[in-house]
């Protein structure tokens, strides 16, 4: 026997290679890419219309087009990684995956890491955007700053909402049902801010609301400009947490 | 079941029991396969038989018992048993949105081939399973006897000492059967092989030892020929007769040592004497004097007789006997 000795990279590379590919493959990788595209491009064309006359106005644009596309961090990752487990399970080839020598945590990382990838390339689209506007407004241009911390935030707010995503499509063979769990959860971190704002008589609880929530992390990151590192603890402990689980839920697989 | 003595055993398995919820799928299975053996496991729908080889196969656990596959025991060590199996689930499921080669090459990278061996170990499985046209084909446009090849070359790639194929011929066209059968015997030769069906003949032709599982449970356990030489003492004879139908198989029924008997009833045939032939077959425990005996009955009862032969027992009668599979 020539084996190699079992390498957990060589192994995370590879169902990586796979899942990303899948994406490219799946009708549901294009539908949302071109969704994105289309809802940002029209935000991105009234904008410029009706404000962007004045180049002191491309912040401005700017602001708006990432406001509005904001919005998507609630049903993005739903949508990519609800197949991820959940069609593996209803069509069986999750049999063939886990009876080949890999671990649960290989697989798990390598799907993770996959849809990560995918999730940061559609949200990478809006730059064309701002390119457009360094391209076209001269000698105004976009300033980076806001922006690439933008970009560092949506990774690691990504990190946790594409680990839960994956933890849901481990609970059912129903890639629906995933998409639901998923998403259910994304706007429960969503709604805690406005729990923070009804209890806002009380500032430990308005506080630790508000600390939750994901937004409110957000537009303070991009409007400052600074990405502080409690919120990457924050985002990172939550993934942390979701994919330890997902890799019991697959170790633990009692499913057919 | 392990024919030779000396030989290792790569398969072992004692007092596998399995629930799925209330459903009790095995119920403390014990068998073992020795090296080079070639296991056919036989049993009916919903006997246990995918549950054990999937337990087999690492894939989930089973509630108690033990289970080793080479040397490794499944719970403890289960990537050194993943490691040494190839496994053909039922149905085959493979990614369909992926061709041929490149399924097999993400396979192999799962198995730890080396990148060096990488494209010799495809190229010899696609050789070996008669796939090479298709190697640049989507999976998912392929028919299901390719796909089923497809999942027996990424069964070999690893060239692993133990094969579990779960109903390894189902969906195939005869002239697929016969080759996939001829494959085996090759790939039988030099690894030990588990394989289930329900086909007996596929078992009289591929295998050398023979498990058959009912309800959960082994009911025997042998090598064919044993198996089949269990049946040497026993004997089927048929007999067409015109008479009585009801009081003709009574009479059978009652001879010494008749285990069943069975009857090919023309139509408005047996009804009443010279209406026409019914054919029975008669299974006697011991190899007597079956056909005497039935003569004289029918000679006794005042019936015609028109046929009288002895018949061999195939596996299919000792299957029958064993799992009653007659209701």
């Amino acid at each position: 026997m020539s084996r190699t000795r079992l390498s957990a990279a060589t192994n995370t590379w590879a169902i990586f290679q796979r899942e990303f590919m899948a994406l490219f493959y799946s009708p549901i990788a294009y539908v949302v890419l071109f969704l994105f595209m289309i809802s940002n491009g029209w935000i991105f064309y009234y904008y410029c219309v009706n404000y962007a006359r004045d180049p002191q106005q491309i912040t401005l644009v700017i602001r708006s087009l990432f406001s509005f596309a904001f919005f998507w961090v609630l049903p993005l990752s739903p949508l990519l990684a609800m197949r991820l487990f959940s069609e593996e399970k209803r069509t069986g080839t999750i049999e063939v995956l886990m009876t080949a020598p890999v671990k649960a945590s290989e697989v798990v990382c390598g799907k993770f890491l996959a849809t990560q990838l995918f999730y940061m390339l559609i949200w990478s689209s809006l730059l064309l955007f701002v390119l457009m506007l360094e391209v076209l407004g001269k000698p105004a241009g976009p300033d980076w700053g806001p922006i690439k911390s933008m970009y560092f935030g949506l990774f690691f707010l990504g990190c946790m909402t594409n680990s839960l995503g994956l933890l849901a499509s481990t609970f059912s063979r129903n890639q629906l049902v995933a998409a639901v769990l998923s998403l259910s959860g994304n706007l429960l971190f969503f709604s805690l801010l406005f729990l923070g704002w009804i209890y806002r008589e009380t500032p430990e609880l308005q506080r630790l609301f508000h600390y939750l929530s994901f937004q409110a992390h957000f537009s303070s990151e991009y409007i400052g400009g600074v990405v502080e590192l409690r919120y990457i603890v924050f985002y990172l402990g939550f993934t942390s947490l979701f994919l330890f689980l997902s890799i019991n839920m697959v170790n633990g697989r009692k499913w057919r | 079941m392990n024919s030779l003595a000396e030989s290792r055993n790569l398969i072992e398995v004692d007092g596998l029991v399995k629930s799925y919820g209330p459903v009790k799928a095995l119920q403390g299975i014990s068998f073992s396969v020795g090296e080079g053996e070639v296991l056919g496991f036989l049993g009916p729908n919903g006997a246990g038989k995918s549950t054990t080889l999937r337990i087999l196969a690492g894939f989930m656990p089973g509630d108690s018992g033990r289970v080793s596959v080479n040397g490794f025991d499944v719970g403890e060590d289960s990537l050194a048993v993943r490691n040494s199996i190839g496994y053909l689930p039922e149905g085959v499921p493979i990614y369909p949105d992926m061709r041929v080669g490149e399924y097999l090459g993400f396979r192999a990278r799962l198995k730890g081939i080396s990148r060096a061996d990488r494209k010799g170990r495809i190229g010899a499985a696609l050789e070996e399973t008669q796939t090479v046209d298709v190697a640049g084909r989507m999976i998912g446009t392929l028919s299901r006897g390719y796909r089923q090849r497809i999942g027996l070359a990424d069964a070999l790639l690893g060239e692993p000492p133990v094969l579990i194929l779960d109903e390894p011929t189902v969906g195939l066209d005869p002239e697929q059967v016969r080759q996939f059968r001829s494959l085996l015997q090759e790939v039988g030769r030099s690894r030990t092989v588990i394989l289930s069906t329900h086909i007996l003949s596929e078992v009289e032709l591929v295998c050398s030892s023979v498990a058959i599982i009912s309800g959960g449970q082994l009911v025997a356990g042998d090598t064919v020929e044993n198996l089949k030489g269990s049946l040497a003492d026993r004997v089927c004879v048929v007999a067409e007769v015109s008479g009585p139908h009801e009081a003709v198989s009574a009479a059978f029924e009652a001879l010494p040592g008749v285990s069943r008997v069975e009857t090919d009833r023309p139509e408005g045939a047996g009804d009443d004497p010279g209406a026409g032939y019914c054919r029975y077959r008669v299974f006697f425990n011991d190899a007597g004097q079956g056909a005497e005996a039935i003569f004289d009955a029918v000679s006794s009862g005042g019936w015609r007789l028109r046929q009288l032969a002895a018949e061999e027992l195939s596996l299919e009668d000792v299957f029958l006997d064993l799992v009653g599979g007659e209701e």
